[in-house]
């Protein structure tokens, strides 16, 4: 891959241009979908392609392609050179200084891809069967889901830089739906490494089958303020958002919330939030990120107090810092863009239990739904759908459905009482390690 | 053609070498081009090409996929070799294929590539000076235009072989305002299945223009209260609610599986009488129509509930194969690298008798959900959630003060058989929607709507 990454720059160099960048990646990619312990769907997929970025006076263009053959790599090139005609000239463009030091960071497996199929929907296969057999009110599982992934990732810019790595990962997951009465309920769990072994099996399907179990039987519940505790997955959900805009691109473009609170207290004394590129089970964990920059640990929040935040080379440049090597790309269709690796909410010192023993009457959060529609993230005022259950001396009680939790992020992250020692990572929308959370107080609406 | 006929026959024919009921192919070439906005400034311009094939092959529920981005004969018969491998039992064999006839209704009279990106960016240009210029409330406008122009061909071993090309716009601006440490964005995308004629004189003004005053108007807005209330949905925007609320929990693949309110209810009463939904991705030249879906079975309008009894789901090949019906047309997916699941194209709700005016004349109190920002469902229990980004109060049947920070939650089968009042004035509007971790396009359409008990979740108890 580095090979087509360096043919690329070469000829997007060859067209006149300042500078010339060209991300090349190769992928491979598996899953396995188990539906009543037969394989109801076996996907795999390779691909590969380059994404050509040129800077020219300040303007920027960019372009991609999946033809690596022929002149395909030559065509690419002369389409970025073309995009940048309409692009403003800004003086904070260009490529990042190549570093000298990167990470040494384990990534790859080789064992992934030696481990057979057969073991594979076996593992899928017995995730559904465990979540079956946990309760008997447990009447399928819609989705038990194996799926992996490795890739090469390869960058060479005209600056001089010229690297690349490899990287393998697997997650497994699956929904349990339990029903009782004629309704239903559904619960998810699931598990992620860097091969096979490294996957949690029996745990996780039991963990799908007793959320969707512990359900059963929701209603709504008055509308009330009341102290709430979140579960990692919710935390997790939450942290995203809030990690979206703690990038020194919402900052400037004046879409953030964080916006000139750096030194100031944000958050509950008890909250550390850490982007950690480099943590081993993070799967955002890579060596340099989309634009060449090493990765690092960059702390956002410390004892309550906001750090910093994330940037690119261009965003940081802006304002005469260094790149934080959060300049971010999926694939090679995207140009970098600011964003999180793998964001840490360190863990505190409560268990879930002692947490929910602090509240006399309050709400558990299990989930939490629309948070993307329902979270305005230059404000902070949010409103989102949520499931959970009562907690009532202390103790988990009744279930409950269709209510709303909303309030304001900034105020939600101030009340912060209690963090959780019982963090787990969450790799659905960004990689992040989140524990329980409780919050003084927000607003449940129900009937 | 992308992969000629021959070819295909012979990846077909290396798909069922050891067994399958049914293999098919899907190969696509797909351009985009697409510029972004910021700040007065086009910051961003790029273009790309994505180019591969994917194969096929069913047996009994099971499906083997392999998807590649070469497409040369030798990778193609490769990759279809793969897909089959594992495959036992079936025994079908090619049929020769026979091209299907009939030409798109989805005229595209400006290809994209005819206009230079240069005139592409007077687009953002125009819709930005009109958000601006809507006063000095308006501090940021974001406007992004992309195309898309696909050429696909799909063929399987029943002898179906259908070649399309697909040509998407779209144009989008989301406008902030601020007043008093107050900020509101306001949002509007117009896009469809043709060419650079849907932007004629004046629609991108208009977007941005849209755009502008919706965050204008919502920094008046007073926070939400909370509780069960009579909702009144604007046309338009509101059909998404629809799309998700029930439209999700029609599509075959939640149905056999029982895990759909709608599950076992066919011909029964779901929704109020006043409701009837259709999927129709054969519109001419919306957002979410196509000739063939993407298993080559031509596109066309499916009655799901007619007058609130359940009539129809929508269908792809295998979940049809599977219920021993046939295809509905709704097999779709995001790209060549995807297997084709079913989806909703464009999901109305068609139009009734009464006026708008009347709708909310007759409501005493209730919120009035004019854009919503998005939402999602759970289709084995139907609840939804919605968020609202530009709402009102409704006071003595009329439209009191705009509301934010409110969320609309409920359950599409309760809200289905909750709406009370349907006006005549039905709109579309377009969107992408996400299932399964694949993005496709779709439409929502809906006239006003009037859905009494619906719980609102504001800021304020």
């Amino acid at each position: 891959m580095l090979d087509i990454a360096k043919k690329a720059m070469a000829a997007a160099a060859a067209t006149g241009v300042d500078q010339a960048e060209a991300f090349a990646m190769q992928t491979r990619s598996m899953r396995i979908k188990v539906y009543r312990q037969e394989v109801e769907e076996l996907v795999s997929s390779t691909g590969s392609g380059v994404g050509v970025r040129v800077f020219k006076g300040g303007a920027v263009g960019y372009a991609y392609t999946s033809d690596l053959a022929g002149d395909g790599l030559e065509a690419a090139a002369r389409a970025a050179e073309a995009t940048m005609a309409v692009t403003a000239p800004d003086e904070f463009a260009g490529l990042p200084q190549p570093a000298k030091e990167f990470p040494e960071l384990d990534l790859y497996s080789g064992k992934l891809r030696e481990t057979p199929v057969s073991d594979k929907v076996a593992f899928a296969a017995m995730l559904e069967q465990t979540a079956l057999e946990r309760d008997n009110r447990v009447s399928q599982v819609e989705a038990a889901t194996y799926a992996e992934g490795e890739g090469i990732v390869a960058i060479a810019n005209s600056l001089g830089f010229e690297r690349q790595f490899r990287e393998s990962t697997c997650y497994a997951y699956l929904q349990a739906i339990a029903e009782q009465d004629g309704h239903m309920q559904t619960g998810i769990s699931f598990t992620t490494g860097r091969e096979l072994e490294q996957l949690a099996g029996v745990v996780t399907g039991q963990e799908a089958a007793d959320r969707a179990v512990s359900l059963l039987g929701a209603r709504q519940c008055p509308t009330m303020s009341c102290p709430v505790v979140m579960d990692p997955f919710v935390t997790a959900s939450v942290i995203g958002v809030i990690g979206a805009a703690l990038t020194g691109e919402a900052v400037q473009k004046q879409r953030s919330m964080f916006a000139g609170k750096e030194g100031a207290p944000v958050a509950g004394p008890g909250v550390n939030l850490i982007d950690d590129g480099l943590h081993p089970e993070g799967l955002a964990t890579a060596p340099f990120d989309g634009e060449g920059v090493p990765t690092q640990r960059t702390e956002l929040v410390k004892d309550g107090i906001l750090q910093g935040f994330l940037y690119d080379a261009y965003s940081g440049r802006k304002e005469g810092k260094a790149s934080t090597g959060n300049g971010s790309r999926g694939s090679y269709r995207s140009q970098p863009h600011v964003a999180a690796t793998n964001l840490r909410l360190l863990p505190g010192t409560a268990s879930q239990a002692e947490i929910l023993g602090e509240v006399e009457e309050g709400f558990f959060v299990m989930d939490v739904a629309g948070i993307h529609s329902g979270v305005n993230i230059i404000s902070g005022d949010f409103s989102v759908g949520a499931t959970g259950r009562l907690i009532r001396n202390g103790e988990l009680a009744e279930p409950v459905r269709e209510v709303t939790i909303a309030g304001n992020l900034l105020k939600m992250l101030e009340s912060v009482k209690t963090v959780g020692n019982d963090n787990r990572w969450v790799p659905f929308g960004g990689s992040i390690h989140a524990p329980s959370l409780l919050l003084a107080e927000m607003t449940v609406s129900g009937k | 053609m992308l992969v000629d006929e021959q070819t295909i026959e012979k990846v077909l024919t290396a798909a069922l070498e050891k067994g399958g009921q049914f293999a098919d192919f899907y190969a696509e070439r797909r351009q985009t081009n697409s510029l972004s906005l910021e700040d007065g400034k086009v910051e961003k311009s790029s273009s790309g090409l994505d180019a591969g094939a994917s194969i096929r092959v069913i047996q009994g529920k099971s499906i083997s996929f392999v998807s590649t981005d070469a497409l040369d004969e030798r990778s193609l018969i490769e990759a279809a070799r793969l897909a089959g491998e594992s495959v036992r039992g079936g025994g079908a064999t090619v049929i020769p294929l026979t091209a299907a006839s009939g030409s798109s209704v989805h005229q595209v009279k400006i290809p994209p590539a005819a206009v230079a990106t240069a005139g592409k960016a007077r687009l953002l240009m125009e819709a930005d000076a009109a958000a601006r210029a809507e006063g000095a409330d308006v501090v940021q406008a974001s406007v992004g235009f992309s195309d898309e122009t696909s050429q696909i061909v799909i063929a399987n071993s029943g002898g179906t072989l259908a070649a399309e090309e697909r040509t998407r716009v779209r144009l989008i601006a989301r406008v902030v305002a601020a007043r008093d440490g107050m900020m509101q964005t306001g949002y509007d995308s117009i896009g469809a299945h043709r060419g650079m004629e849907l932007f004629s004189s004046g629609d991108p003004a208009g977007l941005g223009k849209i755009a502008a005053v919706k965050a204008i108007t919502m920094l008046d807005s007073r926070p939400s209260p909370s509780g069960k209330m009579t909702v009144v949905m604007h046309r338009g925007f509101g059909g998404v609610l629809f799309h998700e609320a029930s439209g999700h929990g029609l599509e075959a693949d939640a149905v056999e599986k029982g895990a759909s309110v709608f599950a076992g209810r066919m011909g029964e009463k779901v929704a109020s009488e006043k409701v009837t939904l259709i999927d129709d991705g054969s519109i001419p030249n919306e957002w979410g129509s196509n000739a063939f879906d993407d298993e080559g079975v031509p596109t066309g309008r499916t009655v799901l509930i007619e007058k609130g009894i359940l009539k129809g789901l929508m269908y792809d090949r295998l979940r049809a194969l599977n219920a021993g019906v046939v295809s509905t047309g709704n097999g779709r997916r995001q790209s060549f690298r995807h297997p084709p699941i079913p989806r909703m194209t464009n999901t109305l709700i068609l139009a009734g008798t009464e006026t708008p005016e009347e709708i909310i004349r007759s409501t005493e109190k209730g919120f009035y959900a004019k854009t919503l920002s998005g939402g999602q469902v759970e289709p084995a229990t139907g609840d939804f959630v919605f968020g609202v980004s530009e709402g009102y109060l409704i006071e003595n049947g009329e439209v009191a003060y705009p509301l934010r920070g409110a969320t609309l939650i409920g359950n599409g089968l309760t809200a289905l058989n909750n709406v009370d009042m349907i006006a005549d004035d039905f709109e579309m509007n377009i969107g992408v929607c996400g299932k399964d971790g694949q993005g496709v396009p779709v439409g929502s359409g809906q006239p006003t709507l009037r859905i009494l008990n619906m719980t609102v979740g504001g800021t304020e108890v």
